[in-house]
């Protein structure tokens, strides 16, 4: 595949023709100078063969931040018909609902400055990070299934939140059609523990301030302001997560010749929506969302205790939004002139409603942004990029980059790092990731979601 | 000594290359190579002990369901495991027992083992080859 095989919609998004083996176009969206970028690896062949999806509607889709992922792409946006389409665990990804919450607070940089290594300390110790790291205490099983019936509400109930958090929050914290009864014993043995911690690799919290305003009328709706403290987390399902997608990947696959379907690529791993196993990976799928965005309320809530600590109990953190970038729902849309309820994938892509907040986070060090969704967005069934993507491998990265020297030149712009492990920190670097004000200006210009605010962090906590 | 397995270049993943005189040294080679992305600390000599079993479709689906259940238990048990007695092989099932040592950490995370890119070839000398990407 090369540039030439691109057609021009306009400045920002770019159509690859309908062939035989494809049921629908492909599309980028994208600048011509990040165009250039794309063939580096294998992202463009995966769009291509997402298009061959049974059941797929308009377009296979990809955001500016697209890289190789597994089947889809990373950054792809996929929805079929609920009717006669597919549904594939693919296009979730591994870690079910990884995603962003953004709690804003009524201080300003100032304000916080000569607390922040002591406020960055607490926050690190109140969650835990790190592989394997999970809290001291396992959940019964009857505790958990609540959890992955009911998600955040679930712990908003049992005092670990405020009812604000529930609605502000993607589908109000849970998906009704989960059922932990979906959910396999192996999944929730590595669930138990792992409620309210945040993993490794590319989740982190950060303490940032708003940097610039860029829409001053959804910010101050948004109640975001110039100097603003904030923070920021990005986490998923962890270990359930991983499991549910690896056990139904297993299903799916044992399940597929007997629905006829053959596909390029095995990672596409697909059933009908409407068939038993694709019912039930909902369901399982549903239930993983909820575990993840109980674990963001959950890191929410020990937050808050930290603050308190340091702070002081006036202090309060008050969720912005919570929303997911590796997810399937069900939405219903107007196409071809009657109504349809599609499956929507979004994989490395959020969901950007209109007058939704949208939170992008950059990667370790750079800008963060707060978006809002637009009705234009409906083109790509409402969704927007997730974050920057990954230029350079992790061990290109831990061979040319240095965990201390990285520390050393975020300090340099005023940016503490609070991390177990140096290698994490090189794996991390922001030299191995494509420029998010690139991807976001593509969006913003596309239509997709508009620019609100402009983060950038003072502190940053990871896992190792 | 014969390569066991190599660590390739991947954007955002690893990649792990086995290779195999046998099918069954194949398996033991990639679970090798999945232990060194992992990087754990080993806690103790005590050897532990686990019965597998595993199904699957065809050989490269079993080689990845293989992985896969064993990082099931390298992290709920939090044991890494350097050896595999098999006790049944076949290209769609195999059963056997594990043994490795109880783990203090582990360096690296492995969230899922995938199916990209999988497939088993056998070069001229009769040498298995396999390529294993997993998520980190």
């Amino acid at each position: 595949m090369q540039k030439s095989d691109f057609k021009k919609i306009n400045d920002w998004l770019w159509e690859v023709e309908k062939t035989e083996r494809m049921n629908v176009p492909a599309r980028i969206y994208v600048s011509e100078k990040m165009l250039d970028k794309v063939f580096k690896d294998r992202s463009v062949e995966q769009l291509i063969n997402t298009a061959s999806l049974p059941g797929i509607i308009n377009y296979s889709m990809a955001m500016p931040d697209i890289h190789e992922g597994y089947g889809f792409p990373i950054g792809g946006v996929a929805a079929m018909d609920s009717e006669n389409g597919v549904i594939s665990p693919g296009g979730v990804g591994y870690d079910i609902n990884c995603g962003m919450k953004l709690l804003k607070s009524e201080l300003s940089e100032k304000d916080i400055s000569p607390y922040l290594d002591k406020l960055a300390l607490e926050m690190q110790k109140e969650v835990p990070s790190g592989l394997g790291k999970g809290r001291q205490t396992k959940l019964s099983i009857d505790n958990l299934d609540k959890i992955l019936k009911y998600g955040a509400k679930r712990l908003v109930e049992q005092g670990y939140g405020e009812d604000e958090d529930i609605k502000n929050c993607e589908s109000n914290g849970f998906i009704e059609q989960a059922d932990p009864l979906a959910v396999f014993e192996h999944a929730k043995n590595r669930g138990r523990d792992q409620v309210g911690t945040l993993g490794s690799g590319n989740h982190f919290l950060e303490v940032q301030k708003v940097d610039e305003i860029l829409d001053q009328e959804i910010a101050q709706k948004f109640g975001l302001f110039k100097n603003q403290v904030v923070v920021m987390i990005h986490t998923g399902s962890r270990g359930l997560g991983h499991q549910i997608a690896t056990d139904y990947i297993q299903v799916m696959m044992k399940a597929m010749p007997k629905y006829d379907i053959n596909l390029p690529d095995r990672e596409l791993a697909c059933v009908p929506f409407k068939s038993k196993e694709g019912q039930r990976y909902f369901s399982a799928m549903s239930a993983g969302a909820n575990y993840a965005w109980a674990n963001r309320q959950m890191i929410a809530h020990y937050i808050r205790k930290a603050w308190k600590e340091i702070l002081g109990e006036k202090t309060k953190l008050i969720a912005i939004y919570d929303v997911a970038h590796n997810i399937a729902k069900l939405e219903k849309y107007k196409v071809y002139g009657k109504e349809m309820e599609l499956v929507v994938h979004r994989k490395g892509a959020t969901r950007a409603f209109p007058e939704q907040p949208v939170l992008i986070p950059g990667s370790m060090g750079t800008a963060s942004y707060v978006l809002v969704g637009t009705e234009q967005g409906k083109d790509a069934w409402y969704s927007t990029c997730h974050g920057a993507g990954r230029t350079m491998s992790r061990s290109a990265a831990t061979r040319s980059l240095s965990g201390q020297e990285i520390i050393n030149q975020l300090k340099a712009k005023g940016i503490l790092v609070k991390c177990y492990s140096m290698r994490g920190i090189a794996e991390e670097a922001p030299q191995a990731y494509k420029n998010i004000d690139e991807v976001v200006e593509v969006v913003h210009q596309a239509g997709l979601s508009k620019k609100v605010a402009r983060l950038v962090p003072l502190a940053v906590i990871k896992g190792e | 000594m014969d390569k066991e397995y190599k660590i390739l270049e991947h954007p955002s993943d690893v990649r792990v290359q086995a290779f195999g005189k046998t099918k069954e040294e194949l398996f033991l080679n990639a679970m090798k190579g999945m232990n060194e992305v992992l990087k754990p600390k080993i806690l103790d000599k005590k050897s532990e002990n686990r019965k597998i079993k595993v199904k699957s479709v065809d050989l490269n689906a079993l080689l990845v369901d293989f992985l896969s259940e064993v990082l099931y238990r390298i992290q709920t048990n939090k044991e890494v495991y350097n050896e595999v007695r098999f006790t049944k092989f076949s290209d769609t099932e195999l059963e056997g027992e594990l043994i490795g040592n109880k783990v203090e950490s582990f360096g690296e995370d492995i969230k899922a083992v995938t199916y990209h890119g999988l497939k088993i070839i056998q070069g001229k000398k009769g040498l298995y080859k396999a390529t294993v990407l997993f998520d980190v």
